[in-house]
Formats: C-alpha cells, structure tokens, sequence
C-alpha cells in the first residue's frame, strides 16, 4: 500500500525528467562514439589532434581557474566579514550579495561592456587623468571575461563561505586563543581549515559555472571562442551537430572530473569534515 | 585589533563596490538624453524607457518569456510537489539516488542541456519550438520546485498527519487541508526563485529561436549585437525592480537560509 | 598570598551592571567554585579572568603584575568551555598538541607531554580519533587534556558537566578534582549545581546580582550561611524576622510578637549581629498537640495548611502567628490538612542571618 503510493508520487517527475533529460544527454554522448562502421573514438582523436580546438579548451580552462582563485581571494575576507556582522547587518550584506546573483546574467555582463568598452567607463576616467593616451583594449579580451565571470560568481563564493563560517562556533576560535593563539593564528589554524568544505563547494561551483558558461564570453568576449560559444556555434551556425555533440560530450566530462577531483581534495584536507 | 578590522571593513566595502557598482552605473545610463550610451549621461530623458515599448520583439518576447515560464512552472509544481513530498515524507531504499536525479539538471552544464534539447526534442521528437522552449523550462525549473519545498517540508512535523487521520481525513484529503496550508509560503517561494531562473535563462533558450520566436533575455543578446545605445539600459532598470521585488517576497517568505545553504 | 586578584571590577552590558565593585583572591592551588543563579555574574566574572572580556573599570593583578590588559593569547589561563569545543576537523592528539605548537615546543616534547597528559585524563589509545566519534564524557576529558597540557597558570571550567547525563555528572567531577589535587593547579569552577560545587571545591563562593553574598569552605556555608539569600539558596526555606535579639554568654534570646525564641552560642557561628533566623524544613520538628498542653520553650502552635506527599516523607505547610512554615517529616505518622500541631526549633537547628 504505501510503496504504490509512493511510486505514484515519483513516476511522474521520474518519466519526465527520463524522457526529456536523461534520454537527450545519453544520446547526445552516445551518438559521439558511433559511426557508419560501428563503435569508434575516431571523432575525439581528431579533435585532440585539433589545435584550434585545444587552443580554447586551454583558453577556457585558464579563464575558469583565474576566475576561482580571484573569487576565493576576494570573497573569503569578504565572507569572513559579513559572517562576523550582526544580525540585521549581516542580512542586509546578504541582500545586497544575493541581488546580483538573481539578476539577468544579460543584465550584468552588459553592466561591464559599458564599464571596459573603448569608450567606456575606466578608459575615459585613465584617458582624463592622463594615465594613458589611447584606449586600452579590455572589452573582448579574456580578461574582460575573467572580469564579468568574477562578477557572476563572486555572489556564490561568498554566500555559500558565509553559510560555512556563520556555523563555526565562536567557542572554538576562544578556545583557539586561550590555548595561545594570535588573531593570525586562529584564522589560519581554525577558521580557514573549517571554512575548507564552502571552500570546495563554493570553488566547484565557481569553476564548473565558469568553464560552461555562456552569455558572459560571448558578449564580452568578442572572436575570444571559448568551449561553450564553440558548442554553438558548432550547433547552430556551422550545423555541425556531430562535432557538437563532442563538445558537449567533453564538457560533460571535464565537468564531472572536476567534482570528483576537489571532492578528492576536500577528503584529504579534512578527513572528518 | 580595531586596525585590522578596519581593513577587513575597507575591503569588503570595496568587493560590494565591484559588485554592485556595475549595475548603478547602468541604471544611471539608462536616463540619457542624447543618442549614444556614455557614462556619465550628458542630459536626463526617460526616451530609452519609451523606446523598449517601440521595439515590437521586445513586447513579443516578454510575452512569450512571461508564457513559458509560468506554464513550466506550473508543470514543474506538478510534478515536482508530489515528488518533494514522497521524499521529504518516506525513507525508502535508493533514497538519496532520487534525490540526486532530481536535481541533476543543475549539475548539466546549461549550454549542453540545451544543444541536447535542440538536437531531440525539437530534432527527434519533432516538437514545435514553443513546446520545446515550455519542455525545457520545465526541466530547469524541477531542481528548484524540489529543493525549495522540501527543505519547507523538512521543517514539517508529519505527525499532524497521523491527527488529521486519526479525525477521519483521507489520505488524499489530508494533503490538502493540513499539508499543504502549512507549506504554502515554500510553494510561493519555490515559484518565485524557479521563475527568476526560467526568465533569465539564456543556455537553453538561446537553442530555441525561430521565425518571430524568442525569449526575452535572447532577444536582449540580439539587441546588444546590433545596437549599442541606452535601451538595454532601461529594460535593465526595470529587470532589476522586478527581480529586488521577488527577493524581497523570497526574503519575507523564508528568510535568506536557502541561498547560504548547499 | 593570592595568586590573583580581581580588584574594583565593574562590567556593564548596555548600561547595565553585571558586576559592579566587585572583588575576588584566589590562593595558589585551591579549587574555588562560582556558585548562583543563572545571571548573578559567575561566567562573566570567569570570562574577565580568562582575558575574553574586559573590564570598564578595576584591576586583574596576577601575581602581582598587572594583568587587566594581557590579551587571552598571552595570559596562559587553561579554560573548559561548557559544550567542549573541541576543533573538529583536527584529532584528538592534534587538538591536545594545538596549544603546545604555538609555543614552538620540539616535537618529541610535544608527543610526550600528549601522551602524558592522555594518560591522566584515562584517554590512552584516543589519539588518532577524531571529536565526533567521541562521548560526551570522553570530549570533556580531551577538552580537559588541551587544556592542562599547556601547563596553565590557572584552569577555568564554565559549567562543564552541565552537557553530560547525572551519573556520568558524578564521575566526571570526582576526576576532575582528583586530576586538580594531583597536579595542585589552581582552578576556577562555575556552576550552577550547588551539590557539584560543594563536592568538588575548597571554597565556593555564592553569587547573587553581580555580587559574592558569601565566600567559605562548602561545609561552613552549608552550616553557617551568613546571609538570607544564601541561606534560602542552600535549601534553608524558612525565615523568621525577629523584633528583638539579646546576646548572652552561652546563647542568644530572640523574640518576634512575644515569641521567644533561645539558640546556642557556638564558637564557629561568624554572624553577630543578623535578626533573622533560618531553618531548613527538615530541621524543624513537628507533633499533634494535645488539647491540655502548654505550649513549652522554643515551640509554637499552628494547624497545617497544606499536606503533600513527597514519597519517603511529607511536606506540610504549617500556618502559625509569625507566619507559614514549611516541615518536611519522614512517613511514621502523618497529619491532616486543619490538624492543629505544634512546631519546635531545636536550639542548635536554627542560624542568624543578615
């Protein structure tokens, strides 16, 4: 009686989700590894073979790793910050990191085309203090996505760091300090090995979110290809569905190799985590 | 002590400065008067704001926009209450593999998923693109709906339940009339948030264009590639009003724990 | 000589005093327990000394140097937090081993001194597990371990049984007077379980509003309370306000609307000049009266008000012309409520507070 009723309950989601998830993606993987002669790899190896291709994936990979380690460097004081704050300040701080993180990704990579473009925000103010005599060439640049990814993710660093640190009890930083701990010691021996699981949830979110994303590269990016604006144009300009798929198929991987990789990490940094 | 503090103040104060700066700056330039976008803006006019409205594949787009997110919300709760519920509500074996099924279509990067959507369900299963945008949507928004409601049913006490039967209720009836009102504001929070990231989609949607069909945000993106002036700006504006009043509404409805929680 | 002396104190949290003029020494080697009820100043007093808070006027000397100022890092004080807080992402040797590696301490000292101290907390083998997979018992004694193994000038505990189930309560605080007199280290203690303190110290000093009311070895206070509230918060229910107290060689005569009352002068009794006696309501004896008696010295008559059952004995409320009494009388014979009886203070029963 009570197992019908809960597969009555699941199956529907569990179908959908079946036929209009599951059953697209697996195909899209398996297709990549089929030709008219049967099972190959012949696909992947052309690809790896490809310097065009390796150039973005590099590119791509560059792009999301500088993108996580600014979002620690910046958002962990920042999160330390907001989760030493009183309460009602503290939730203000949260709105305003929450709000950007809700707001079109439109919206705020467009903010920086505005801020980095040739006659934009920074190179008008350099130009009138003087600092430079002609425009810098941010806009279209991996730095400009670097930049706008910083400004996606940076949210989700700190909130999730926040969570982490507002559960640290603060007994355990005066236990800290009354077995003779400095302020620097505590931070470094109690608050950052404590922070390391929202440090590897918040680095995977970070990384993966940055390695796929897609509005910010491809509008401040410019002809700066990297591994999602590829996938695209593959798809929809170049109808090349098969190459697509290959690219789909590596993001998936890549993806996946990088959560188990920082899992690994995070069990051999805090073993009782 | 206090120095160091004042430092750690200093900093965060300007990570918030990089943060939200940006988007002050383009509200500000969405008031300008002349006809190119600059900072700061040379004369004040609302004419952008006028401009969204003159633009026909905005108007279009916000509607259909506005359509699929709502009809894949209402999908996505149907599917997805009953399902947040028999998890919250049973333990059964393979428990935590449901789980993790139903949030899967997070951890699919969004630009495959929708490549994948594209090749079958608008490909192989020969969808129109309006079903394949409401399809897809649907998909996105489940994780949410899921998430959402049940960390709203794990503050839930089932014995109530058991009381309501024990007082002759069905089991169907129960659901109604002692489930559901105690979850009702974790629903209206689940739609708002699952909304927020439907609308602002773009890895899916951006697959699903054809002849006079897009979606907003899509729609935003073509703008941008084609004309630079303080349009985008406006509708930016008003975006950001919408999306601090659903923030808002989330905040009040279940306070700010589901965004710092993972 | 005191080892530390807390002098003029005076804490204040929005405006309000927590502890005010407050002033407290501590000998080398004795365990002294802060005692009262939740908000009379005992954690705050133990956080001043811990350097966790600081005071807005007063002195903290330390062997005679002035400590007011000396952050927590620098004082050497060992302190036992009430919910362990032990570091969870470091083992139980690593947690142990955390204050000695900021001192810079060699490595093989280190491992000897983990060591050492495991085995006088009864911990040996513990040291590669980690803080979840320990009881509740055995977190207190690792807490105790990080705390004793940096040979402290002096060990604070807030309240540190307070977590654990009552039988393992008992044990715990046997250890952790035996583990003090061993190594005669001197200890601050603050409950506020008045049979734990009074089991575990050698002097108890009982708090009320930010105040030490009194400031002995447990079996004087228990004996000789000095003032009301803390003859009420040891368990002495009943008090009588007395007009008139006359002091003699060997006892004192005292009265309340004509009612005499007579106590033994003893030579360990310190209040001389109190007007208001206290009894406990065990201490009190209680019979029938007879319809032809005359009520004889150091008695009264009344009629009882309230019986309950307590299960080994009854507690009555006796109603009488000073005023209600409390009786608690073993089971051999009980009395109805309305009964009329009468009460007697033995002369050596009753003490003389403030």
């Amino acid at each position: 009686m009570k197992k019908r009723y809960l597969y009555l309950l699941l199956l529907p989601g569990v179908l959908f989700l079946t036929i209009f998830m599951i059953v697209p993606i697996f195909l899209t993987i398996g297709t990549t590894f089929f030709n008219e002669s049967g099972f190959t790899i012949q696909g992947y190896l052309d690809f790896f073979k490809d310097r065009y291709f390796i150039e973005i994936l590099l590119t791509t990979l560059r792009v999301s790793l500088f993108t996580t380690i600014i979002c620690i460097l910046l958002g962990f004081p920042a999160a330390y910050y907001i989760s030493k704050l009183g309460k009602r300040t503290k939730a203000i701080m949260l709105l305003f990191t929450i709000f950007p993180l809700l707001t079109s990704p439109v919206v705020r990579s467009f903010s920086w085309m505005v801020i980095i473009g040739k006659n934009g925000v920074i190179n008008k103010l350099l130009l009138s203090m003087g600092l430079i005599d002609k425009p810098l060439d941010i806009l279209y640049t991996p730095t400009a996505i670097i930049i706008g990814l910083v400004h996606l993710f940076l949210p989700l660093i700190i909130v999730t760091l926040v969570g982490v640190m507002e559960n640290i009890e603060t007994d355990l930083l005066k236990a800290a300090e009354s077995l003779g701990a400095s302020r620097l010691a505590v931070f470094s021996k109690v608050i950052i090995p404590l922070s390391v699981p929202g440090l590897v949830i918040g680095s995977i979110l970070v990384f993966v979110g940055s390695f796929t994303a897609y509005t910010t590269p491809a509008l401040l990016g410019g002809k700066q290809r990297v591994i999602s604006t590829f996938l695209y144009q593959n798809a929809i300009t170049l109808n090349e569905w098969q190459v697509a798929s290959i690219v789909a198929t590596i993001m998936i991987a890549v993806t996946v190799l990088i959560i188990s990789i920082m899992n690994g990490l995070a069990k051999k940094l805090n073993p009782k985590g | 002590m206090q120095e160091k503090n004042r430092g750690l103040a200093l900093f965060t104060f300007l990570v918030f400065l990089f943060l939200l700066g940006p988007l002050l700056i383009i509200s500000v330039t969405s008031f300008e008067g002349g006809n190119i976008l600059k900072f700061p803006p040379e004369e004040f006019s609302l004419r952008w704001y006028e401009n969204i409205f003159n633009v026909e594949m905005f108007l279009i787009s916000f509607k259909t926009s506005i359509l699929v997110s709502l009809a894949g919300n209402l999908l996505a709760l149907l599917l997805g209450v009953p399902a947040a519920y028999a998890l919250s509500r049973f333990d059964f074996k393979g428990k935590t593999i449901i789980n993790a099924f139903f949030v899967s279509p997070i951890l699919v990067p969004g630009i495959v998923l929708g490549f994948a959507f594209l090749r079958y369900i608008v490909g192989t299963y020969q969808l129109p693109i309006y079903a394949a945008l409401f399809v897809g949507h649907t998909v996105i928004m489940l994780p949410f709906i899921i998430r959402v409601i049940s960390s709203s049913l794990s503050n839930f006490d089932f014995s109530i339940e058991e009381a309501a039967e024990s007082l002759g209720a069905s089991k169907v009836g129960t659901f109604f009339t002692v489930v559901l009102p105690n979850i009702k504001s974790g629903i209206l929070a689940a739609v708002m948030i699952a909304f927020l990231e439907s609308f602002n989609n773009v890895d899916i949607s951006v697959y699903m264009t054809g002849p006079g069909v897009s979606t907003f945000p899509i729609q935003m993106l073509t703008y941008v590639e084609n004309y630079f002036d303080p349009t985008i700006s406006a509708i930016s504006v008003l975006l950001m009003i919408i999306t601090a009043f659903f923030m808002f509404i989330v905040e009040r409805l279940m306070g700010l724990s589901y965004f710092t929680k993972r | 000589m005191a080892l530390f002396t807390l002098q003029d104190i005076s804490v204040a949290y929005n405006k309000q005093n927590i502890l005010k003029d407050f002033n407290l020494e501590i000998e080398k080697g004795k365990l002294v327990s802060l005692l009262g009820p939740s908000g009379c100043g005992k954690t705050t007093t133990l956080r001043l000394i811990a350097g966790f808070l600081q005071a807005n006027e007063g002195k903290f000397l330390f062997k005679d140097k002035d400590y007011t100022k000396v952050p927590v890092n620098k004082r050497n004080f060992g302190f036992v937090f009430q919910n362990y807080a032990l570091f969870p992402h470091l083992s139980i040797f690593d947690n142990i081993a955390f204050g000695l590696r900021l001192r810079k301490i060699s490595k093989s000292e280190i491992e000897k001194r983990v060591m050492n101290v495991l085995e006088i907390v009864n911990l040996k083998g513990f040291e590669k597990r980690y803080p979840q997979e320990l009881s509740g018992g055995q977190k207190q004694r690792v807490a105790i371990a990080r705390a004793l193994v940096i040979e402290p000038d002096i060990l604070l505990f807030d309240e540190p049984l307070s977590n654990l189930d009552a039988n393992l309560r008992v044990n715990m605080r046997v250890e952790i007077r035996r583990i003090q007199q061993e190594l005669g280290i001197t200890t601050v203690y603050v409950s506020h379980d008045q049979e734990e303190c009074f089991s575990i110290s050698d002097q108890v000093a009982i708090m009320n509003k930010g105040v030490i009311e009194q400031l002995s070895d447990p079996a004087s206070i228990y004996k000789y309370p000095e003032t009301k509230f803390v003859a009420d918060f040891i368990g002495f229910k009943n008090f009588i306000d007395f007009d008139k107290r006359v002091d003699h060689e060997d006892k004192i005569e005292l009265s309340k609307s004509g009612y005499v009352f007579v106590i033994q002068k003893d030579a360990q009794m310190i209040n001389l000049s109190g007007k208001i006696g206290a009894i406990r309501p065990d201490d009190l004896l209680i019979r029938a009266k007879d319809i032809s008696e005359v009520v004889s010295e150091n008695s009264i008559s009344g009629r009882v008000k309230v019986s309950t059952y307590l299960g080994r004995s009854f507690q009555y409320v006796v109603e009488t012309p000073i005023g209600d009494f409390t009786v608690n009388k073993e089971m051999t014979e009980s009395y109805r409520a309305g009964q009329e009886i009468v009460l007697e203070i033995p002369r050596n029963q009753m003490v003389l507070v403030d």
